[in-house]
């Protein structure tokens, strides 16, 4: 049943876009780590982790475009579970740390040696474990956005409503997380990391196979969402989108169908930020902030919203625009993506993807008209009458 | 008529003093003072106290100068002068005659040691002389210091002080200041009670602490008294600080009322979730800087003026923004709340970092007009003249806004749009004209806020950032589509908050507000004043 | 009234007694009260604000009533359900704007619309059977739809998804189906053909059908209830009810 399921997932855009990113987690890695520093085709190790931090961009837009894209959804709290994942791995590295802090004390972290704690908070408790950790980066978002979503749905707030209580959602946990008693590190957060399933967390060698992790990862959540778009579930899910009391007046608990998505859609967002975090090295209250969330929705956009494909090429884009942009003119990024704000929404509702496929469908069904009236021409007059 | 009796008083207590110490007082005087200058340290308390015992006016300047450390010995007789700076001498002044004396040089010279325990004793002997000052000012000043800082030496001198008084809030204090004194003498116990029952019908503030150190040395006596005045004064400011809890709520209520009523018409009214709308405050607050800017080159005369010069600009100003963005932006997106939610994001971003190249990253200074600063006291509270004139202000703008829409004819059309878009066009009204004025109307509201608020926020690019949560908030908790509701919202919210931050702290009190909001649109999803029936479905 | 239509529940497919319902003071329906047979096709009709539609939200569960008692088959109590689980137990809606999922296929359309296990599960791991294939080609027959069952709904004209949606409620297999205007914007001969595709229909089930063109109801023929001002103003048959005085007052005009 479950390889139905996956199987059914692969369709030649899909196809494609796993195969590059298998594809770049080979090939990046290797021409870091195999060739000379001088070499012309030789990737350095900070392109390597920028590179990356695009993929985990890449993997929270398509987790909100899940929601947003098939549903309708416009979660404006998606780097809230995002950062949540983040902290759960930044937890994790924070005890590999052990008594390599400058207090060099064994089990506390820095910052609660600085508070003057005394012992380690029960909600640290387990973070030593890789496994626990990992398991943390999906249950935590995915609990929040379940008992979230639980509510919001079941009493119909839905449209520009959810949006904001998403958005007031995210605030209340950046304000929490900015206060030192939290127990999170307050507003330094959880930084100086060592190490990372026993790897230095600095070296190339670990930096590459996090770029990998990050793309393969990627790819299976690409999988992943394809299949379940795909599925009748997807089906129901877009039907939602368009006619939500229809769907209801069909029989089906549409609280239901949109819980399961955002739920799956935070989990993923939380796998995202768990990845983000080794490779910037820092995760702090900053990522709650809801301009963040917001940006995400725009790197959505840009690509183009419904489509699987878009929400990756849109965070390439839009980040990589950034880096350069920011390197180049930092006074003129926020007017570039306020008005990539405008623009997008005013002129390419469907994104780049969107736009592009469309142009594409047009041209095909051109082409087969052409060629179906060519041998027939009285097969496509009934056609015509209706 | 004041002034004659006061002329008469000081004139009378000189008479009694020379009836008393005779025609010595001019030279013992000079004696005491010359005496500063020989004493120890560890004497000079009392020899200050016998200074301030002579209650001659001459005196205060002699005791100013020593806590200034401005008196000096002269190293050949011994005799103490006050002394004034100039060049490379000394220019001295006789202490009793305010004759000048002549320049010495310096190395003649030796300053009169002071410590802070000198100074200290000098500030509670000036309490006690000023308080025969003739500046009413002064008076009240020197009350309230023997107020905060008891002294059994000083009682009989605040006694006299009251018998003299007139000035009503100056003999209150006075008043107040004897008991707090009274209870640190050795008066009798009888005394000491009638100062205690007297303590604990003010609002006690000075006298919670007094009575609580006079717990532990009291006679056993008078214990059960101390005792019940400090449950009663305690019981008082229990009550007093609820209702500054309720004003500083008010308070609050009133600027989230501001923040949110511009968007009680772009979002309640018309339905669309302008996320630039902070950047709007924003923009009013920034007007309000250039206003002063001008007016503090130009037209200094003018500067309590500012503000309501500023006001009707900021809502120009504001207006033909919103009027832009209206224009150029949202009309294309009507029916598309989720895009609408986007764009309007990107130009709040377009906006911020405009003022930010303009008018740097920076604060910058707005200033209160003099009408606006300064606080004064109600009962147990202290309420301050800008937070007050902006709860008149933002109720005066609701009343405004609430005449506007009911009363008028463009108010008329703006709720015919609203409800039947179609039937609205139909009956000849220019429908696209209403949704751009209103929309105008409602970031010129914004604006006005914004003048409001830069006389209690930091106007920086980033002002707006910190409202636009709260006041969507303020208006989906009201009920969207109704301005009483937001009226409600925003004080209930603004209240809610500051009983909560004394047991929360601000940060968590502000958490929970958020989650009761969330909670709250899960029970209700229409907010408080929810409006009902088949129009709400569509 | 109530005494009479008491007696009928047991045996009645719907049934609804003294419903009340009021929106910020305008009351909707005023204590409404009839009672559907199984099987029955009937009729409904009234002038606008006559609480035709607040009646339909009220039977499948989008509105609930201030008062009175909805029963489905005598003794399932649908004011306590929502939307989901009464169109679960076999009551469908048409919309008076056609409803459609416009971005889907005609097929996936009525493959959505199949009486199937509709939870988030079964329809993650659902495949489609080769019963179900024919069920829905067979649909599509009905509708006379074969043609186009890969083409967008978007696509469509408004008569074909007005037909779309009828075939899409039948796919939901409903005892008893509600339907909003179905002809309301349709040519002649689609009146015509849809006024036969409902009788079709109506075969196999009950139909309620709420409609303004008295043309369309003289050509179904069939019990005819007028509502006015939230309540039964008259019930029988088409040519009983447009003489009534009362009825000819409210609603025909003289």
């Amino acid at each position: 049943m479950i390889t139905s399921f996956l199987m059914r997932s692969f369709d030649r855009s899909i196809l494609i876009a796993v195969a590059i990113l298998v594809g770049l987690a080979m090939l990046v890695p290797a021409l870091n780590l195999l060739t000379a520093p001088d070499h012309p085709l030789h990737v350095p190790t900070y392109l390597v982790s920028l590179f990356g931090k695009y993929l985990t961009y890449a993997l929270l837009a398509l987790a909100l475009d899940l929601v947003w894209g098939f549903c309708g959804i416009l979660s404006l709290g998606h780097a809230a579970f995002f950062a949540l994942g983040g902290y759960a791995m930044g937890m994790y590295l924070m005890r590999q740390i052990g008594a390599r802090g400058s207090y060099g004390n064994p089990l506390l972290p820095d910052f609660m040696v600085f508070l003057n704690w005394k012992e380690l908070p029960w909600f640290w408790h387990g973070f030593d474990m890789f496994w626990f950790a990992a398991l943390m980066v999906v249950l935590v978002p995915g609990l929040l956005a379940f008992v979230f979503g639980w509510f919001a749905f079941r009493s119909r707030v839905n449209g520009v409503y959810l949006s904001i209580i998403t958005q007031a959602m995210t605030y209340a946990l950046l304000l929490a997380f900015f206060r030192n008693d939290m127990g999170f590190g307050g507003n330094n957060g959880l930084t100086d990391f060592k190490d990372i399933l026993g790897f230095n967390i600095q070296a190339d060698g670990t930096r590459a196979a996090l770029f990998a992790a990050s793309a393969l990862m990627l790819a299976l959540c690409l999988i992943l969402s394809s299949a379940i778009v795909r599925s009748k579930y997807g089906k129901v899910l877009v039907a939602v989108r368009d006619a939500e009391s229809r769907t209801r007046f069909l029989g089906y608990r549409v609280e239901h169908i949109k819980l399961f998505a955002f739920t799956v859609s935070a989990m993923m967002a939380g796998i995202a930020g768990a990845l983000y975090v080794p490779q910037v090295g820092i995760i702090n209250p900053g990522e709650f902030e809801p301009g963040n969330s917001i940006e995400v929705v725009i790197w959505t956009a840009v690509g183009g919203r419904g489509t699987l494909i878009g929400p990756i090429v849109g965070a390439i884009l839009v980040n990589g625009g950034k880096s350069i942009f920011t390197a180049a003119f930092p006074e003129f990024w926020l007017f570039a993506l306020g008005g990539l704000f405008v623009l997008v929404t005013l002129f390419l509702p469907k994104g780049v993807v969107g736009t592009a496929g469309a142009y594409l469908a047009r041209r095909r069904a051109q082409r087969k008209a052409q060629a179906d009236q060519m041998p027939d021409n009285l097969a496509a007059e009934p056609m015509a009458a209706e | 008529m004041y002034r004659i009796l006061q002329i008469l008083f000081v004139a009378l207590c000189l008479l009694i003093s020379a009836h008393v110490v005779g025609s010595r007082a001019a030279d013992d005087l000079g004696v005491l003072v010359d005496q500063l200058g020989a004493a120890k340290l560890s004497d000079m308390d009392d020899r200050i106290a016998a200074l301030a015992k002579t209650g001659d006016a001459k005196v205060i300047p002699v005791l100013e100068a020593l806590g200034e450390g401005e008196l000096y010995q002269r190293k050949s007789d011994g005799k103490v002068f006050l002394v004034k700076a100039g060049g490379a001498d000394l220019q001295l002044v006789d202490p009793v005659t305010g004759a000048d004396a002549g320049a010495t040089p310096k190395a003649a010279m030796q300053k009169v040691k002071v410590n802070n325990a000198v100074r200290r004793a000098v500030r509670s002997a000036l309490g006690g002389l000023t308080l025969f000052s003739e500046d009413t000012g002064a008076r009240l000043k020197a009350a309230q210091s023997m107020l905060q800082t008891p002294n059994a030496d000083a009682l009989e001198a605040i006694e006299t002080a009251i018998a003299a008084e007139k000035d009503g809030s100056v003999r209150k204090v006075l008043v107040e200041a004897r008991a707090v004194t009274l209870l640190v003498s050795d008066r009798p116990d009888d005394q000491k009670r009638q100062a205690i029952a007297l303590l604990a019908e003010g609002n006690g503030r000075n006298g919670l602490a007094v009575l609580t150190s006079a717990l532990a040395t009291a006679d056993v006596s008078l214990k059960p008294d101390i005792e019940a005045a400090i449950a009663r004064i305690e019981q008082t400011q229990a009550f007093w600080s609820a209702g500054q809890n309720v004003w500083y709520g008010l308070s609050l209520g009133s600027v989230l009322l501001l923040a949110a009523i511009g968007l009680a018409i772009t979002f309640g009214v018309m339905g669309i979730i302008n996320m630039a709308h902070g950047e709007m405050v924003m923009l009013g607050a920034y007007t309000t800087f250039l206003v002063q800017e001008v007016v503090r080159n130009s037209y200094p005369e003018l500067f309590d003026w500012s503000l309501a010069i500023a006001l009707p600009l900021a809502f120009l100003v504001t207006g033909a923004v919103g009027l832009a963005i209206e224009r150029g932006v949202i009309r294309f997106l009507y029916g598309r709340p989720l895009e609408t939610l986007l764009a309007t994001w990107g130009i709040s971003l377009i906006l911020q970092q405009s003022v930010r190249s303009i008018f740097g990253p920076t604060n910058r200074e707005v200033g209160n007009p003099s009408w606006m600063s300064g606080a004064f006291d109600l009962g147990g509270l202290t309420i301050t003249w800008n937070r007050l004139w902006i709860i008149v202000f933002a109720l005066a703008v609701f009343a405004a806004l609430l005449f506007l829409l009911k009363r008028t004819s463009m108010g008329l059309k703006m709720r015919a749009v609203t409800q039947n878009r179609r039937m609205a066009s139909s009956m000849g009204i220019r429908t696209p004209w209403v949704d751009a004025l209103t929309f105008a109307l409602g970031s010129g509201i914004a604006g006005m806020a914004g003048v409001a608020l830069s006389q209690i926020d930091n106007v920086s690019p980033n002002l707006g950032q910190g409202y636009i949560i709260d006041s969507f908030m303020v208006v989906v908790f009201g009920g969207v589509g109704n301005l009483w509701g937001t009226l409600v919202g925003a004080f209930s919210l603004g209240i809610l908050n500051k009983f909560l931050e004394p047991y929360a702290g601000a940060v968590l009190g502000k958490i929970l507000v958020l989650v009761l909001i969330i909670l709250f649109i899960q029970k209700k999803p229409r907010g408080l004043f929810a409006l009902k029936g088949r129009a709400v479905e569509a | 009234m109530n005494q009479t239509i008491g007696q009928t529940r047991p045996t009645s497919l719907l049934y609804l007694d003294g419903v009340s319902v009021s929106f910020d003071g305008f009351k909707a329906l005023n204590a409404l009260s009839f009672v559907i047979e199984p099987g029955e096709l009937r009729a409904i009709i009234g002038p606008n604000g006559a609480g035709k539609t607040t009646m339909m939200d009220i039977i499948t569960g989008k509105t609930r009533p201030d008062e009175g008692q909805v029963f489905f088959k005598g003794e399932i109590d649908l004011t306590k359900k929502d939307e989901a689980e009464i169109a679960s137990l076999g009551i469908g809606r048409k919309f008076q704007k056609p409803t459609v999922f416009e971005s889907h296929t005609v097929w996936d359309n009525l493959e959505l619309a199949l009486n199937r296990k509709r939870g988030v599960f079964p329809t993650l791991f659902y495949r489609l059977t080769a019963e179900d294939r024919a069920r829905i080609e067979e649909i599509l027959v009905t509708i006379r739809m074969s043609s186009r069952r890969d083409d967008l709904a978007a696509n469509l004209s408004h008569g074909q998804k007005q037909w779309l949606e009828i075939g899409m409620l039948l796919a939901q297999e409903p005892e008893l189906l509600l339907v909003d205007e179905p002809v309301a914007g349709m040519t002649d001969a689609e009146t015509a053909e849809t006024a036969i595709l409902l009788k079709e229909i109506a075969r196999t089930r009950s139909v309620v059908v709420v409609e303004h063109d008295m043309g369309f109801i003289r050509e179904l023929g069939v019990k005819v209830t007028c509502l006015a001002e939230g309540a039964v103003l008259a019930e029988g048959s088409i040519d009983f009810v447009s003489s009534d005085p009362k009825v000819i007052e409210n609603y025909l005009g003289r």
